[in-house]
């Protein structure tokens, strides 16, 4: 038919802030956390504008050499990790319910693509890297301020397809269970690939050799990465030649997300329509019920039994598995890849140890409302939370254990491995001590994708920085260990396990048993929060 | 089989009392001072249209949504006050509640059965019978994610079974499910009320209702328009006739809908 219009795109943005805006009406607390999230994307959007802004106030054209494409740089990682491993992609327009849409699916990729760009992070980063036309306009004059303009927008156009087609792409490696041994190497070959770069930063630090960076960003400039962002200071320099070239590369790269970001879409709504579904079974099992649900050592009690349901989950349920090989990616590389460049472990040590108790941040909100199975078995709270903990503990401390074994073979004397397993255990036990009672007060629901990244419209980003702020707060707390092991030296070494152990079991306990209560005393509010409004 | 005397004229305690419950959604008044008495051994059947408040007012009989107001006692025991005595022979099978659903059938009644407190041994015994009866397949090993929708039903039904519960409140059981499964899920429940126990449920299938019930309430918007014996609900006429006059339904009169 000849009347569709050539691409409708505003519809799709009108929807994406109507979801957004109905997410918020007469939920006061979502309102509070949005406007948080507005409230710090604000912030970052302010502050990267006079960053970005500096060197044109300086007249500087080495620095806005070097600080334009980095920073660019740094900010598309920072769109292609953050939704991986914090945050998710907000999925409010979910891809498969436009499956039954006589829509053609270029229409759909626009639309999708444009919704996408209608957002808090997105305007703060356009208007973060706003700055860097500032910059362009006082070395370069109208022509060079035009020039980063354009390549500041397509800049964004790149930062929004990256995580779209990476998150999209992993989202569908993850889906099947037989994939996700691949997706384990795949997250494992792109954390391997910040090893390097904080290693060129440190050492470009370390020595304060500006030339060796200016190199780097000269080479940046020219990769997709940094290529949008110096477009202004090619025409401030007298290159404009180099502008066509440069656009072209940011254009391609684009286009291949996009190309790359469809093709997976496609497989995603098919897979909502009929596929994905594991075909059943395989031989028959005949063993009793009880003993296919509990492994083999936990006691045959309803402890057990929530402990064994548990496990189960965190390797059957996407979103839970994805947060789990995530850690276990990040929890080990980070901390390697610091101590190969030199830098102290101590500090990563402790990240690393309340990175393990994040992912049970929103622990109700991964089985979506089932929970009301223990609400009517009359579950106590404690029992609950107790449960949930040391399914989570089973997976865990092998990791952690792992982590500090590997970090003693490759940075310390491995006579401190059983010290930083303690500071990794204290970490983790804080973490666990705050945590808990956060997943009994804030819970929030997830939307019922297969998609692991995909978050909830509204609070989504907020929550996910009150998650941020825990594991500060968690560091922070174990803090103290860490100073108490730097002044002790030798001595450390003896003590540092059962310390650290004791010290983590504390704050456990601490912090479980007020969960606890405390989910004795909200658990119909918990699950109604947890509840995905159906509409 | 020696029937109980509960079926006498004698006041038996109510297995389930509402007591003046309210609930409020924002501003939307979801159910407005509702009270309710269902009698031991009754086949209670909660009728009404969709969006009347049935599965907000089950939800707070049971203690999974907490009213602004009023009392709910199950068996005697205040579901708020006292929980874990309420619920203790209560079963349930919530509507638009997720089960945990990335586990197998067995594996997910041996999980309810051990958090009931009971031992594993009567847990697996149980748990074969149920899958066998209710056609499910004690060997299967699909997750119950991939379930068809009544097998999922049937599934939540034998959760809510498993511990021999003397209370079962069921959120529209029939909903979904194929009319072999449906008559097998109606021997079922008509075997456990003979037995002594009580069932609660919900639905808008006048046939189900008229068929299996000895009692009857209807609710719309939030308000229970009527309760009672199936006989003194009915007053002779077809509960459908009851039903769309005291919920106010209209009737197309034919100039709508020319088009179709």
């Amino acid at each position: 038919m000849a009347v569709t219009p050539a691409v409708p795109i505003l519809p799709f943005v009108r929807l994406k802030l109507r979801l957004t805006a109905n997410g918020l009406r007469g939920r006061p607390a979502r309102i509070v956390f949005f406007v948080l999230g507005v409230l710090a994307g604000g912030f970052l959007a302010v502050a990267g504008y006079a960053g970005f802004a500096v060197p044109g106030l300086l007249g500087d054209e080495r620095v806005a050499g070097m600080l334009l494409p980095l920073g660019g740089a740094g900010l598309v990682l920072g769109w292609l990790f953050f939704p991986l491993v914090f945050f998710g992609v907000d999925e409010s327009l979910d891809p498969a319910r436009f499956a039954l849409l006589p829509l053609r699916r270029r229409t759909l990729i626009a639309g999708l693509f444009t919704a996408a760009t209608a957002g808090i992070p997105a305007l703060s980063t356009l208007v973060a890297t706003a700055g860097m036309v500032d910059t362009a306009a006082r070395l370069g004059g109208p022509l060079a301020a035009v020039a980063e303009l354009v390549g500041v927008v397509g800049g964004l156009a790149l930062c929004v397809a990256v995580s779209r087609s990476v998150t999209s792409a992993f989202a569908g490696a993850l889906r099947s269970r037989r994939a996700r041994d691949l997706a384990t190497v795949l997250l494992a070959v792109v954390a391997a690939l910040l090893g390097p770069l904080q290693l060129l930063v440190l050492a470009g630090a370390q020595r304060a050799d500006w030339n060796t960076v200016a190199a780097v960003a000269k080479v940046i400039a020219w990769t997709p990465l940094g290529a949008p962002y110096s477009l202004g200071l090619d025409v401030a320099a007298g290159r404009p030649w180099a502008v066509p070239l440069k656009l072209l590369i940011v254009l391609a790269a684009v286009a291949g997300l996009v190309w790359w970001w469809s093709a997976t879409l496609e497989r995603a709504m098919l897979g909502a329509a009929s596929g994905s579904r594991r075909a059943a079974t395989g031989p028959a099992d005949a063993r009793a019920p009880s003993d296919r649900l509990l492994l083999r050592r936990l006691p045959r009690s309803r402890f057990g039994a929530l402990v064994a349901r548990e496990m189960r989950y965190w390797w059957r349920e996407a979103r839970r598995r994805a947060a789990l090989i995530t850690f276990s990616v990040v929890g080990l590389f980070l901390p390697v890849s610091l101590a190969v460049a030199g830098g102290g472990v101590g500090g990563a040590v402790l990240f690393v140890g309340s990175m393990a108790a994040m992912p049970l941040a929103n622990q109700f909100a991964y089985e979506g409302n089932a929970y009301a199975a223990n609400m009517i078995a009359g579950v106590p709270g404690r029992v609950e939370v107790h449960s949930r903990a040391a399914a989570h503990a089973i997976h865990v401390i092998p990791l952690l254990t792992m982590i500090a074994v590997v970090l003693g073979l490759v940075a310390g004397p491995p006579s401190s491995i059983p010290s930083r397993l303690g500071l990794l255990l204290a970490a983790y036990g804080v973490g666990l001590g705050l945590v808990l009672p956060l997943s009994v007060r804030a819970a929030y629901a997830l939307p019922e994708t297969t998609n692991p990244f995909a978050m909830s419209s509204g609070g989504g980003t907020a929550k996910g920085l009150l998650t941020l702020g825990v594991l500060l707060g968690a560091v922070i707390g174990t803090l103290p260990l860490q100073v108490v092991a730097y002044f002790l030296g030798t001595i450390w070494l003896w003590i540092g396990l059962p310390t650290g152990v004791a010290y983590g079991v504390a704050a456990y306990l601490i912090g479980s048993g007020a969960a606890g209560d405390l989910l004795d005393r909200r658990m119909p509010e918990v699950l109604a929060a947890v509840t995905p409004n159906r509409s | 089989m020696t029937a109980p005397a509960q079926r006498t004229d004698e006041p038996a305690p109510a297995a389930m009392s509402l007591r003046g419950l309210v609930k409020h959604f924002d501003t939307r008044l979801a159910v407005c001072q509702l009270s309710l008495e269902v009698p031991a051994g009754s086949f209670y059947g909660l009728l009404g249209p969709n969006g009347a408040g049935k599965t907000t007012t089950l939800s707070m009989a049971v203690g999974l949504l907490r009213p602004d107001a009023g009392q709910a006692l199950l068996l005697g025991h205040d579901v708020w006050a006292d929980p874990a005595a309420a619920k203790a022979r209560l079963g349930v099978l919530p509507d638009g509640v997720r089960l945990f659903d990335r586990l197998t059938g067995p594996e997910l009644l041996a999980y309810q059965g051990l958090l009931r407190g009971m031992d594993a041994a009567t847990v697996d015994q149980r748990a074969r019978e149920l899958l066998e009866v209710l056609e499910l397949g004690a060997d299967n090993r699909t997750l119950v994610v991939d379930y068809s929708a009544g097998m999922k039903k049937k599934i939540g039904l034998a959760c809510a079974l498993l511990h021999a519960p003397r209370l079962l409140v069921l959120d529209e059981p029939f909903e979904a499910v194929d009319p072999v499964s449906a008559a097998l899920i109606r021997d079922i429940l008509q075997r456990y009320v003979a037995g002594g126990g009580t069932v609660v449920f919900s639905s808008h299938v006048m046939e189900v209702v008229e068929r299996l019930c000895d009692h009857v309430a209807i609710m719309s918007d939030g308000v229970l328009r009527m309760h009672g014996t199936l006989a003194a609900v009915r007053g002779g006429r077809s509960l459908e006739e009851v039903f769309v006059q005291v919920v106010g339904g209209r009737v197309a009169t034919g100039s709508e809908l020319a088009w179709l």
